[in-house]
């Protein structure tokens, strides 16, 4: 059941007026009522990994308990727990990858190996889930939280439906203890979410879906297009990616908010960022920081000198980009942030006693131009991102860097520059917590009229759902 | 609680209104399948020769060149999927019928069930051709309201077309598609070749299915002794030049041998027929009304010198 589908339309509604007029006698209600409500979301796109999640459920579950009770064996129950998450992730999502590899490995050494892959279905939201569970585990193991008691509560935590397919991933210090708590009905709170429901529907249905049939034809036929419509195409799958993850983010937090439930930020405004290092404060921030916490930190993160500090850098990054998917792309998209977030390490290390300008009109310019060098950056990696294959990406930059560079794209000009209006609306409202956040206007017509603008967009661009990207991995 | 709901009410009450708008246009304004679904049944006692397939021959074959009295059941983007369910609703009632037209074309025989061209489309067959539509699945809240089967934009174009034109009928009272005239037909037809023959390509060459639903019209026909006439529509040389060689072959032979194994069916193959010129496409796959009639003629003419 996608989120801007027909389906959901209908089932949020539903469980809304279920949720807070049938069974709001007792937290238990509700809960067992929500557990019901997300396993029926997660089957409907195939009931038969409800048994994985259930499993998932069950490891965790298990083995927090055993490691706040055998505190002489703590240490191996984690690492057996988090051995266990990672095994399920590791053969639905990479087996046949690490299969190609291993073959081709023995190729090159003149050894031909009979393998055949499986054919494996990629259980939708197992990368979020699977990562949930290993934070769980452990906090529980540095005594951050107490395991949960409860199967009920623990496995909503699992698989609450919001956010059960594309995050945002949260710490049970967050989720569980609301799970925990009697919910009553926030008004305001509410208001947010069915805002933040709005928007996302207006990033994913207006603005990605739009730049996904673009990027769809010219992807699919980029030799035969010149190297300015390459370039605009691939600002159009930034803008694409965006409006998809954001777009579902906001959907996720909206629903869990109608349900009394606040979860994590995962976007702030992060085309406005200035370099790279803001640039993961504001993506993915569940992501950015899950990484930090249960990767970087562990490994030893900046102490140790500034060679351990590039390591675990470089570590962290291949990791987040094999994280999106079984391919090499993936890999050399998580290699060249690990690149560019070094280089900018040193950068501001070296210039960082060097004050350029000091006036306010310098200052404006200084972070135009940084956020534009750093969206243009990151729109270039993200090539390695979309394209198929390694040689399709090479391919691609090949054809946009040639001559035909700077001849008139092929494209709607009149799109790229909405599109970048919408940017520097985002500029325009950075301080908001949201863009549909405009308590501020007093006028309640124009207020009402935003909305419905809104609404109407949304409505105007529906029919044709296209699946999230973010449900691929 | 109560402040909540009064204020979301405002939006709904918009929402509502805006889809009651659209549903009782769907359901009050005369459309292809209102309009075929009311002549068809009013052509039961007369109909000689009934016409089947998608857009080529809607738009491709006029009933009036015909000598026997004809009717065009072709739809746009009708799959072998449709052309059958209206086959069995339909075939039992006619009481002079003599031919069956079933077009064979690039992307019959591969054609998936349920495709994107069939999203809102199996809604409107259910609703207003009253066929049963097995694809729809039971809880598929669409099909009990016409204004959610089709996108809000398509719904506002169609609305807007009406208002500029008066109708939303693209057919005449003989069925045939009558907007795809001579003055009308694109120029750009290389360019628009590339588009059409990306968009046909499913890269498919299972024909399993489809073929499987030809023969059973095929063997109904027979028992009620009927010919059935397969044709392949001619195209324009730039869209036949584009597409695989290797799987329209295959195509044909698949409708070639299924005229061999039945000899009360005929086949036609006009894909690379050098009877019709520019002038004759309306783009690059599809006739304009002059070569609809030229095509119709030729049909007719074929009819009578071999059944």
């Amino acid at each position: 059941m996608l989120f801007n589908s027909l389906d959901y339309a209908l089932f949020l509604p539903i469980v809304f007026l279920l949720y807070w007029f049938v069974f709001n006698k007792s937290l238990k209600n509700q809960n067992v009522f929500l557990l019901l409500v997300s396993y029926f979301f997660y089957a409907c796109w195939n009931w038969k990994f409800l048994f994985l999640i259930v499993i998932s459920t069950f490891i965790n579950y298990y083995f927090a308990k055993q490691i706040t009770k055998n505190n002489s064996h703590s240490k191996t129950f984690l690492w057996t727990g988090i051995s266990l998450n990672l095994m399920i992730l590791g053969f639905f999502k990479y087996y046949n990858f690490f299969l190609e590899n291993f073959v081709a490995v023995f190729r090159l050494f003149g050894t031909e190996l009979n393998s055949t892959p499986l054919k494996i279905i990629l259980p939708i939201g197992i990368s979020f889930y699977t990562f949930q569970g290993i934070a769980y585990l452990v906090d529980v193991y540095k005594k951050e939280i107490k395991a949960s008691e409860s199967w009920l509560s623990f496995s909503i935590f699992i698989t609450f439906f919001p956010q059960l397919v594309a995050g945002p991933i949260e710490r049970a210090s967050n989720l569980l203890t609301q799970i925990d708590k009697k919910r009553s009905f926030d008004y305001a709170q509410a208001v947010t979410g069915i805002k933040l429901i709005a928007l996302g529907l207006f990033e994913k249905m207006v603005i990605a879906d739009n730049c996904a049939v673009i990027v769809d034809a010219v992807y699919s036929d980029f030799s035969n297009q010149t190297g300015s419509t390459l370039f605009f195409t691939s600002i159009l799958f930034s803008f694409q990616i965006y409006g998809d993850f954001c777009g579902y983010s906001h959907i996720a937090i909206g629903s869990a908010n109608l349900l009394g439930f606040n979860l994590t930020k995962n976007f702030n405004y992060p085309y406005l960022a200035k370099n790279i290092a803001d640039f993961w404060r504001r993506w993915h921030i569940s992501f950015s920081y899950w990484l930090r916490d249960y990767i970087y930190f562990p490994l030893g993160g900046s102490r140790k000198g500034e060679f351990n500090k590039t390591r675990n850098l470089t570590l962290v990054f291949l990791f987040s980009g094999i994280w999106h998917g079984a391919d090499w792309t993936f890999v050399i998209y998580g290699a060249i942030h690990a690149l560019l977030y070094i280089m900018f390490i040193y950068y501001r290390k070296w210039t960082k006693n060097i004050q350029l300008f000091s006036s306010k009109i310098a200052d404006l310019l200084y972070d135009f131009i940084a956020i534009a060098s750093t969206f243009i950056i990151l729109t270039l990696a993200r090539v390695f991102f979309r394209a198929e294959n390694y040689s399709e990406s090479i391919g691609y930059f090949k054809q946009m860097f040639s001559q035909t560079l700077f001849e008139k794209p092929n494209m709607s000009r009149l799109f790229v520059v909405l599109l970048f209006g919408f940017l520097f609306l985002e500029w325009l409202r950075k301080d908001k917590e949201h863009l549909l956040d405009i308590s501020d206007i007093k006028s309640k017509s124009i207020r009402y009229s935003i909305y419905l603008t809104t609404i109407f967009l949304v409505f105007y661009n529906a029919g044709n759902q296209q699946s999230f990207i973010y449900f691929q991995f | 609680m109560r402040i909540f709901f009064k204020k979301i009410s405002f939006f709904l009450v918009v929402i509502f209104t805006v889809w009651l708008f659209i549903e009782c246009f769907y359901r009050l304004t005369p459309n292809n399948y209102t309009e075929k679904h009311y002549r068809i049944q009013n052509n039961y006692t007369k109909t000689e020769l009934l016409i089947f397939g998608n857009s080529h021959t809607f738009y491709g074959l006029n009933p009036r060149y015909f000598d026997q009295p004809a009717y065009n059941i072709a739809n746009i983007s009708q799959s072998i999927y449709f052309d059958k369910l209206l086959f069995d609703r339909h075939i039992d009632n006619f009481e002079k019928l003599k031919y069956v037209i079933l077009n064979i074309e690039y992307t019959s025989l591969s054609q998936k069930d349920n495709t994107s061209e069939d999203f809102w489309r199996k809604h409107f067959y259910q609703a207003q051709m009253d066929l049963e539509v097995p694809i729809i699945p039971l809880y598929d809240i669409r099909q009990y309201s016409l204004a959610l089967s089709r996108s809000f934009k398509n719904s506002i174009n169609t609305i807007n077309q009406y208002y500029k034109n008066g109708t939303i009928v693209e057919c005449d009272e003989f069925g045939w598609g009558n907007t795809y005239t001579y003055e009308n037909r694109r120029q750009n037809l290389d360019e628009l070749a590339v588009r059409t023959v990306n968009k046909h390509e499913d890269n498919s060459m299972d024909f399993e299915v489809n073929t499987q639903r030809i023969k059973s019209m095929i063997e109904k026909c027979k028992a009620k002794n009927i010919n059935v006439i397969l044709v392949t529509m001619p195209v324009h040389k730039s869209y036949s030049e584009k597409i695989n060689k290797e799987k329209a072959q295959a195509i044909f032979k698949v409708a070639e041998k299924l005229a061999s194994e039945n000899p009360t069916t005929y086949y036609l193959n006009l894909f690379y027929s050098q009877s019709f010129s520019d002038e004759d496409f309306f783009d690059p796959d599809h006739l304009n009304n002059k070569g609809a009639q030229k095509c119709s003629e030729l049909i007719n003419r074929f009819i009578n010198q071999n059944i």
